[in-house]
């Protein structure tokens, strides 16, 4: 790929973007459409990140860093790099199904149902968490609650209630989504309306080309200090993957490359 | 004959006279055998409770499942519903009831926790008479129909996801092109079971809504079927293997192993305990009646200055402890009886539910007692405990005590 | 005159292993048919010993004894039990009766033995009863009558079925003098009228004076047999 090749796809990816803004502002009264711009924004077409997770407990921490590659809603490839225990583990998810690859048992497993609710690699986050990074926009529906006001951005908040028979245990959700479709905060209530985890934005800066939040929490409410934390050490969006990408074999044997738009 | 009528006599006179001993000796019988009876009651109660709770507990009397669902219960190993052959069958006048059922290993999740249960599929109304689970609902109401949207859980259960009627919980599962099949269901009631696991262990919804969920067509997990009389499935079960063959058609005694190895461990603990109540009785009665005959040295030599043979001697002695036995066994199983009576209605259990449900208990007991084992323990008493008065009796007869009969 | 009783180089040696106590030696003795005799002798003279021999309870461990010309010493315990019952009647000091059984079961239990039918053996025991001089106190029970009334309920069960002889083992020993001499009076008039043998041990010098015949004992050995005129 020659390098003004590759400046002309930033410059469209960029071009996409602002006109996927364009249309959320168009749109701004309809809670589904800002909650389906907020999930677009966050995952865009493809994406390739570094993270930095850690997991804090009252009496200990743990920090790892991972490498994630996102197309569309449903795929994703997240490989560890450190701590040196887990380097290699990696969750491969393709449409609904999910693999996990351990380096040390140098197997592939299809995830069973039966583990879906357990945590994922001892975070705050669990398979499901995961495997349903779409369900908002799917298994909700979204009511606009209000629109604050917040260094001068609009920002609003939507409470989304589960469809009948999905398969949410929550009883509702509330979302804080800024106007430049940034989720500033997602959090989870139990059926008696007692607010259970919360998912908040800790930091906003610029990443792979667009402001984003390069920093959140995931925290437990009814126990105290217990939370995970991500962050975004490098993002490139808009990056053309092929389909190896989100495959068995590459999840068990990483080929180099996919890194750059 | 006169001899023997002497010999009854001389027997009848002497176990009344000696009113003590006789009372020690009825008292150690009648204890022993009360409490024989009782633990054989108690015993077979919970071999009943066991048995009952096994073929209640989702099994029936027989079910018919696909090859290999046994070994691994999952929607792979799913069947057809019964065909024209088999429903000829089911019709028939020793089938009390019949159902089929959607029946796979899932996770149920609340907001505060998960669970690994399994997920069953009913048609209501058929369980009515097949298992416990049309009866058991203890808040809420049952389902309504195989379409039903909502779940059926344990009271257990909802207790450990903090759930309750009118929330919602997440059932995942495998569907049958091997996706994770997930649903959320608005609990409708909780079920009190016999034993806490059975709360614990299933989830109850619609078959047919478990069929969509799971993708499984019009494809069922099994088949149970309750007879009217458990005697007639032997031969239920040979002509249901002919008419539904290639598919797998197992009794109860099969698919619940543990019931039926209990029900024979039930057997053998009653018949050692038996043994250890019988040596702990037969000791009293040989040293009793050895001490009684020792007593009596003088009479009996008496006797047989007189001219009674030995034999005679010995046979008064057995007389006597034949008296002395059935008079004991007659109050023990009176006693028995009594006491059985009284605990007609079960004994509750549930201060100790936790430790007896290790035993496969259920949280009340009802004592039952059986005819074989009332007229096992009280022939094992009588029957032995002339064996045992033997030693005494040889005792007496054994020689002429000349000293005691000539000296002062 | 026949013999009812033979002995014939009886010895009786209690513990013969070691320490051995010879209760009697070398007796030579024959009781005649209808003989009221008497044992005398200190205690300890084998009085008791050889009452026992004779009556088939004891077994010597020399020489022979003979009943109605009947070998006795060398029968089995069942066949020496058949013999008690049938041709010796046993009163001892005391404790005579089955304490269970009453003064008339008592005297008819030898007869029941024998198998004899219930109205003989009714007609029997009323008969000796009121022979003995126990008419009416036939249901008593032996703790219910007193020593002398006991020993006469033993005489009566001894002599009811007519045996060879009567061995009476100091049948007074425990009653006073009074009710001694008339249960020996009894005996003597039993044995007068039925022609029963009776053989009577007794360091009693008034039992002496009942008996003509007198065989006296002394360390296991007839020192005295006399016969008074």
């Amino acid at each position: 790929m020659t390098r003004s090749l590759r400046s002309g796809l930033v410059a469209l990816a960029l071009i996409l973007a602002a006109f996927g803004a364009l249309k959320a502002t168009a749109a701004a009264d309809d809670p589904a459409t800002i909650v389906k711009g907020a999930i677009d924004y966050w995952r865009d077409v493809t994406s390739y990140t570094v993270v930095e997770m850690t997991v804090h407990r009252p009496d200990w921490e743990r920090a790892s860093l991972m490498r994630a590659w996102t197309r569309g809603e449903k795929d994703s490839l997240v490989r560890f790099v450190k701590p040196a225990r887990d380097a290699g583990s990696a969750t491969l998810k393709v449409g609904d199904d999910m693999w996990i690859f351990s380096p040390k048992l140098n197997r592939v497993i299809k995830l069973p149902f039966s583990m879906m609710a357990q945590s994922w690699m001892g975070s705050d986050f669990s398979y499901n968490d995961l495997a349903k990074s779409d369900q908002i926009i799917h298994n909700f529906t979204h009511r606009l609650v209000k629109t604050d006001k917040q260094d001068g951005h609009a920002v609003y908040v939507i409470e989304s209630t589960p469809l009948p028979n999905a398969p949410v245990i929550w009883g509702k959700e509330r979302l804080r989504i800024r106007d430049d479709h940034l989720l500033l905060e997602e959090t989870f209530f139990d059926q008696d309306g007692k607010p259970v985890k919360r998912l908040s934005a800790v930091k906003i800066g610029r990443l792979g080309g667009k402001v984003y939040v390069t920093s959140m929490r995931m925290e437990k409410l009814d126990e105290a200090d217990h939370w995970t934390e991500i962050t975004y050490r490098k993002a490139s969006f808009g990056l053309s993957l092929p389909d190896a990408v989100f495959t068995l074999s590459n999840l068990r044997n990483p080929r180099p490359g996919w890194e750059r738009p | 004959m006169a001899r023997l009528a002497l010999l009854l006599r001389l027997a009848r006179r002497s176990v009344l006279r000696n009113r003590r001993r006789t009372l020690i000796i009825l008292v150690a019988i009648s204890v022993a055998l009360w409490a024989m009876i009782f633990f054989a009651a108690l015993t077979r109660g919970w071999e009943n409770d066991v048995v009952h709770n096994a073929i209640f507990t989702l099994t029936g009397h027989l079910q018919v499942h696909a090859p290999g669902y046994r070994d691994d219960p999952s929607v792979d190993h799913s069947m057809k519903p019964p065909n024209a052959t088999v429903a000829q069958l089911l019709a028939g006048t020793e089938v009390a009831a019949w159902g089929t059922r959607v029946r796979v290993p899932a996770v149920v999740m609340s907001e505060h926790d998960t669970a690994g249960v399994t997920l069953v599929g009913i048609d209501p109304a058929a369980e009515r008479g097949l298992s416990f689970i049309a009866d058991a609902v203890h808040t809420g109401r049952y389902l309504d129909s195989p379409d039903d949207r909502g779940i059926l859980i344990g009271r257990a259960l909802a207790d450990r996801l903090g759930t309750g009627v009118g929330k919602r919980v997440v059932v995942m599962s495998q569907a049958a092109d091997h996706s994770v099949a997930d649903r959320g269901f608005r609990v409708v009631g909780l079920f009190e079971g016999d034993r806490e696991a059975t709360e614990m262990a299933y989830v109850f919804v619609g078959r047919r809504t478990a069929m969509t969920m799971l993708k499984l067509g019009s494809r069922v997990s099994e088949l149970a079927v309750m007879l009217r009389d458990r005697r007639q499935l032997p031969a239920f079960l040979a002509r249901l293997r002919t008419a539904a063959s290639g598919l797998d058609v197992q009794p109860w005694t099969t698919l619940e192993p543990m019931a039926q190895a209990m029900v024979a461990l039930g057997q053998a603990w009653i018949w050692m305990f038996f043994v250890v109540m019988y040596v702990a009785m037969a000791f009293g009665l040989v040293n009793t009646m050895l001490m009684a005959v020792m007593e009596r040295t003088r009479e009996f030599g008496m006797l047989q200055a007189l001219g009674m043979r030995p034999r005679l001697i010995l046979i008064q002695v057995v007389f006597e402890s034949c008296f002395l036995l059935a008079a004991g066994a007659a109050a023990g199983i009176g006693l028995a009886a009594g006491t059985l009576s009284l605990l007609h209605g079960g004994i509750n259990l549930s201060i100790l539910a936790q430790g007896a449900e290790m035993w496969g208990m259920g949280k009340v007991i009802y004592p039952a007692a059986a005819v074989v084992d009332v007229i096992g323990a009280t022939a094992l008493v009588v029957v032995l405990g002339v064996f045992s008065s033997l030693y005494p009796a040889w005792r007496a007869a054994r020689r002429v005590p000349i000293e005691a009969i000539t000296r002062n | 005159m026949t013999d009812i009783v033979a002995c014939h180089d009886l010895s009786k040696t209690y513990r013969p292993d070691h320490l051995a106590v010879d209760a009697l030696t070398d007796i030579e003795l024959t009781i005649a048919e209808g003989e009221f005799a008497s044992l005398v002798g200190p205690s300890g003279s084998g009085k008791t010993t050889l009452l026992n021999l004779i009556g088939g309870l004891d077994t010597p461990t020399a020489g022979e004894v003979y009943l109605r010309g009947q070998r006795v010493d060398t029968l089995a315990p069942g066949e020496l039990a058949d013999l008690r019952l049938n041709h010796v009647g046993f009163v001892f000091q005391a404790y005579n009766l089955i304490p269970v059984l009453t003064a008339r079961e008592n005297v008819e239990l030898v007869m029941e033995l024998q198998g004899l039918g219930t109205a003989d053996r009714a007609r029997l025991s009323r008969d000796i009863l009121h022979e003995v001089g126990l008419e009416g106190l036939g249901d008593r029970r032996p703790a219910e009558l007193s020593g002398g009334q006991q020993q006469r309920v033993a005489v009566a069960r001894a002599i009811v079925s007519h045996p060879a002889v009567v061995l009476a083992d100091e049948p007074t020993a425990n009653l006073d003098s009074q009710t001694a001499s008339s249960l020996l009076e009894l005996m003597r008039e039993l044995n007068q009228r039925h022609g029963i043998t009776f053989i009577i041990s007794t360091h009693d010098p008034m039992v002496m004076e009942f008996a003509r015949r007198r065989v006296m004992l002394r360390d296991g050995r007839i020192v005295d047999d006399t016969v008074a005129a």
